[in-house]
This record gives C-alpha cells, structure tokens and sequence, in this order.
C-alpha cells in the first residue's frame, strides 16, 4: 500500500540524501587536496574560506557558469548521456546505505548485492565518455578502465561474499548487527579479505596506484580530456561518490559500520568511513602508478586465487564451528 | 495544515495504489521506448547503449514487483557483464559502427512476418496462462529458501547450466587459439 505520506516522506529521504552527496564529494574533494599537499610538504588551498574549506564552493560555482563546449566529431547522444551515467547509479547506491539503526532508506533484503551492482553501472559511463568523444586518447582510456574494473570486480566480490558468509545475510543492517560483539576484521579470513577488498575497491574507483585510465603523462585526462564545464563536475563528484561508497561499504562490512561505545553512531560510522578514505588517500598520494599488464596480472593471478582459497577456508571454518 | 492534506489526499477517490500503478506504466513506457530504440538506431552502439538502458528498465519493474533478488541480478549479469562485453565486441571490430558500413538491409517483409508470428505466440502465451490475480500480497522470495532450491530441487539445471558455460568458455578460448596460428 502506498500512502501519500510515504511519497512525501521518500521525496524528503532523497533530498537529504543528494545533500549529503554534494556536501561530501565536496568535502572529500578539499580533504584531498590538503592531504596531497601534506605530503607532498606544501599548504594546498588557504585562500577562500577557513584553510581553503571553501575552495570546492568556488570550483563548482566556476564549472557552473563556464561555456559548454562540445566537440565536433563526437557521438552527440553517447557523449551527453555518459555523465549521467557517472553520476546517477552512485547516487541510488545510497538507498542502502546504513548511516544509523533507523537512518536508511531503504534496507533491502539484498542489499550490499544491489550496492555492488548499481555501482558497477559506472562503468558504461566511463565507456560512453570514451566512445562518445571521439578521441584515440579517451578510447584508450575508456578500454584501460573497462578492463580494469571488470577483471577486479572478482576478488572484490569474492571477499564480499566471504563477509556475507560470516554475517548470513545480505541486508547491510543485518551485517552491522552481526557484528555487535567483534568486529568482522578481527577473524583472519576476513582480514585477508578485507586487504583484498580495499585492494580491488582501490581499482574499482582507479585510484592511485591503479589509475592508469587516467595516466596525465600517457593519456593526457583518459576518458574525460573532452568534458569540460558540468559535465566535468559530474564526473568528478560521481568519482568521490563512488570514493566514499566503497569506503562506506568497507566500513560497514569489515570494521562494524555505526556500531561502536560512548558517540552517537552516526558519528562513529562517518569516522570509520573518513578513516579509510584518509587511507586510500595516503596510499594514492605514496605509491607510484602501476603498469597495464601488471595491474591485470595482479588482479587474475594473485588477488582472484587468493580471494577464492580464503573463501574455502572460510566456508571450512563455518562448517567447523556451526 | 499539512497533515489534513494527506488525510484528504489519502481519502479522496483516488485508488491508493494509483502511485505504483504510474509507476509501473512509466517504467513499462521506458522499457518499450528504449527496446523500440534498440532496433531502430542505426549506430552498433547506440543500440548498446539503449539495450542497457532497456534491461536497467526492466529491472526497475522486477523491483515494482518485489522481486529484489531477480532485479540486482538482472543489473550485474546483463548490465554489468553482457553489455560490457557487447560494447568491448564493438570497440574491438574495427569500424563496426563507422557511416560507410550499410547497416540494415532489404529483408522487411521477412522479418516483419516473424516478428508477427512472434507477436501471436506471445498473444497466445499470456492470454492462456493462468495469472494470479487475487489482490493478496506475495511474501517476497527469501533468499535462504532460493538458495536452498538452488542447491536441491533445481541442483541438476543449475549444474548442467554451469557445465555448458564452461563448454562455451573452452570452446571460445579454443577457437581464440587457433585463430593465431
């Protein structure tokens, strides 16, 4: 039965919602770069606001009003239709996203399934970009990436599938709960399921030292050099979207999402998310880029035949102490 | 003031189910819309990419009807796999989608005579099925029970199923093979 307040209700759940997406790509955008400066021993934004907290504002007001330029060669409806791609399944994955006990919109009996799959939509964004713009540099990037996301989307799933195992369940407030006494890390099948998760999730968003689908110094920007404008910006917010999606989704598989003593848990499942963004961030800013048949020799012959072994090992141990 | 609203909006003549009832004609339009534009682009990969956005659609119907399950895995198998191999297909046949290539062809009649026969087969299919129609409200499928009868009673499709997708995928890297050579 639908009511109208429900509809009402839904409506405001999903204005929220996009608020909290604007405001934390926004946020992640200006926390990266002060950590790039950080480490690379300079100051990063200082001018508009408190040390530059301000500066995304700005940058997104300047996308806003700059001309829209498209390219004359380029497939008209692929080129405008891949932004919305980028952007939009990032959004839907927060339908199943457990900020607190009460606080999710929707806690779909499948789903961290629904959350890997409406992200990995993304991926045909990319694609579009690349077909759509009509240039060797953007196609290149385009089948890096498809190559990429699709050869890691397997370990990635294998050690989601060995947290769903421990938790049985696939609903991501039943997986928190699972959780109450330990948090899932501590096992040592999930641990090592946890380093292949962040691993593979590192490519899946490709991230440093997986980014070679946007490789400046071969491929001048990969499959956004064409997009300028909004459409840039929506590249780019879908990219930190997806950034904390997958920092959230390890959050709240691994490390006990919003479970925790003394704050609200809200609080504690921000600070568990911001805490592995700072990591992969860290990690993006240290390590150097990968090469192309390294990256995919990694994720077939070394992360997929781990994630496997450990699914078996684990599927032993269940069997064992149930 | 606002509270009134809904109880009047709730209590007025409107069939409270009008709501997903839209939805579902929205999203049925979608998917026809989109189907239609599969066949009629005459660019490879426009046809791609609204076969995409066709097979998204009918996910969002199998969520109208509470099937989660089946909708998620209609996103990672035919969005997130099947379409991505379509479109790497095109991208590694050199000039498929380029304007020189002459893309359709003469055979109207033909077709148009088996998509007719087609069209009377389904016609007979879902005017002689036996459909549910009582109003009452389906549990949605556990997922306990689906994969308890996966590894039961239908334990012998599901092994066969993955039996011949491992033939396909021999057979696939054997002709890759001896291609090369």
């Amino acid at each position: 039965m639908v009511k109208f307040l429900d509809i009402i209700f839904n409506t405001g759940i999903g204005v929220a919602l996009l608020g909290f997406i604007s405001a934390s790509a926004m946020f992640l955008i200006w926390w990266e770069r002060k950590v790039s400066a950080w480490i690379q021993n300079r100051f990063g934004p200082m001018r508009v606001g408190w040390h530059g907290l301000l500066q995304p504002i700005a940058d997104a007001v300047k996308l806003l009003l700059k001309e829209n330029i498209s390219p004359a060669s380029a497939d008209k409806l692929v080129w405008w239709l891949a932004p919305f791609f980028a952007v939009v399944p990032a959004v839907m994955a927060f339908i199943c996203m457990p900020f607190d006990k009460n606080l999710i919109a929707r806690d779909l009996n499948t789903g961290v399934l629904f959350m890997i799959a409406i992200t990995s939509i993304c991926v045909f964004g990319i694609f579009m970009a690349g077909w759509g713009s009509n240039n060797k540099y953007s196609l290149l990037s385009a089948m890096r990436a498809v190559a990429q996301i699709i050869s890691y989307e397997i370990p990635l799933t294998l050690s989601v599938l060995t947290v769903l195992m421990f938790a049985n369940s696939l609903s991501m407030q039943d997986i928190v709960r699972a959780q109450s006494k330990y948090w899932f890390i501590v096992y040592p099948n999930l641990t090592i399921a946890f380093i292949i998760y962040i691993i593979s999730a590192t490519a899946e968003v490709n991230r440093a030292p997986f980014d070679i689908s946007e490789a400046e110094s071969e491929l001048v920007a990969g499959f956004h050099t064409e997009y300028s404008g909004m459409k840039f910006a929506m590249f780019f917010i879908g990219e930190y979207t997806n950034f904390f999606i997958i920092s959230a989704i390890a959050a709240t598989l691994f490390l006990g999402g919003w479970q925790g003593p003394f704050l609200p848990p809200v609080v504690w499942f921000l600070l568990k998310t911001y805490a592995i963004v700072f990591l992969l961030m860290w990690v993006r800013w240290t390590f150097p880029r990968v090469r192309v048949d390294q990256l995919m020799a990694f994720a077939w012959k070394v992360l997929t035949p781990i994630a496997f072994v450990n699914l078996l090992i684990a599927g032993l141990f269940l069997i064992k102490t149930r | 003031m606002l509270n009134s609203l809904i109880q009047q909006l709730n209590n007025s003549g409107l069939p409270l189910n009008s709501f997903a009832q839209l939805s579902f004609y929205f999203i049925a339009g979608l998917t026809c819309l989109f189907a239609f534009l599969v066949v009629a682009s005459r660019n490879v990969f426009h046809s791609a990419v609204f076969l995409a956005l066709t097979l998204l659609s009918v996910s969002g119907i199998y969520l109208l009807l509470d099937a989660q399950f089946l909708a998620v895995v209609q996103i990672i198998i035919y969005v997130g796999a099947i379409m991505i191999l379509f479109v790497f297909c095109i991208m590694l046949t050199s000039r498929i989608s380029d304007k020189a290539i002459r893309q359709v062809n003469q055979q109207v009649l033909f077709s148009l005579t088996l998509a007719l026969i087609f069209l009377a087969i389904f016609y007979i299919l879902i005017i002689k099925s036996p459909w549910l129609s009582s109003g009452a409200e389906i549990e949605p499928l556990s997922l306990k029970e689906l994969g308890r009868s996966l590894f039961s009673k239908y334990v012998l499709p599901f092994e066969v199923i993955s039996l011949v997708l491992l033939a396909v995928m021999v057979g696939a890297i054997a002709i890759g093979k001896a291609r090369k050579e």
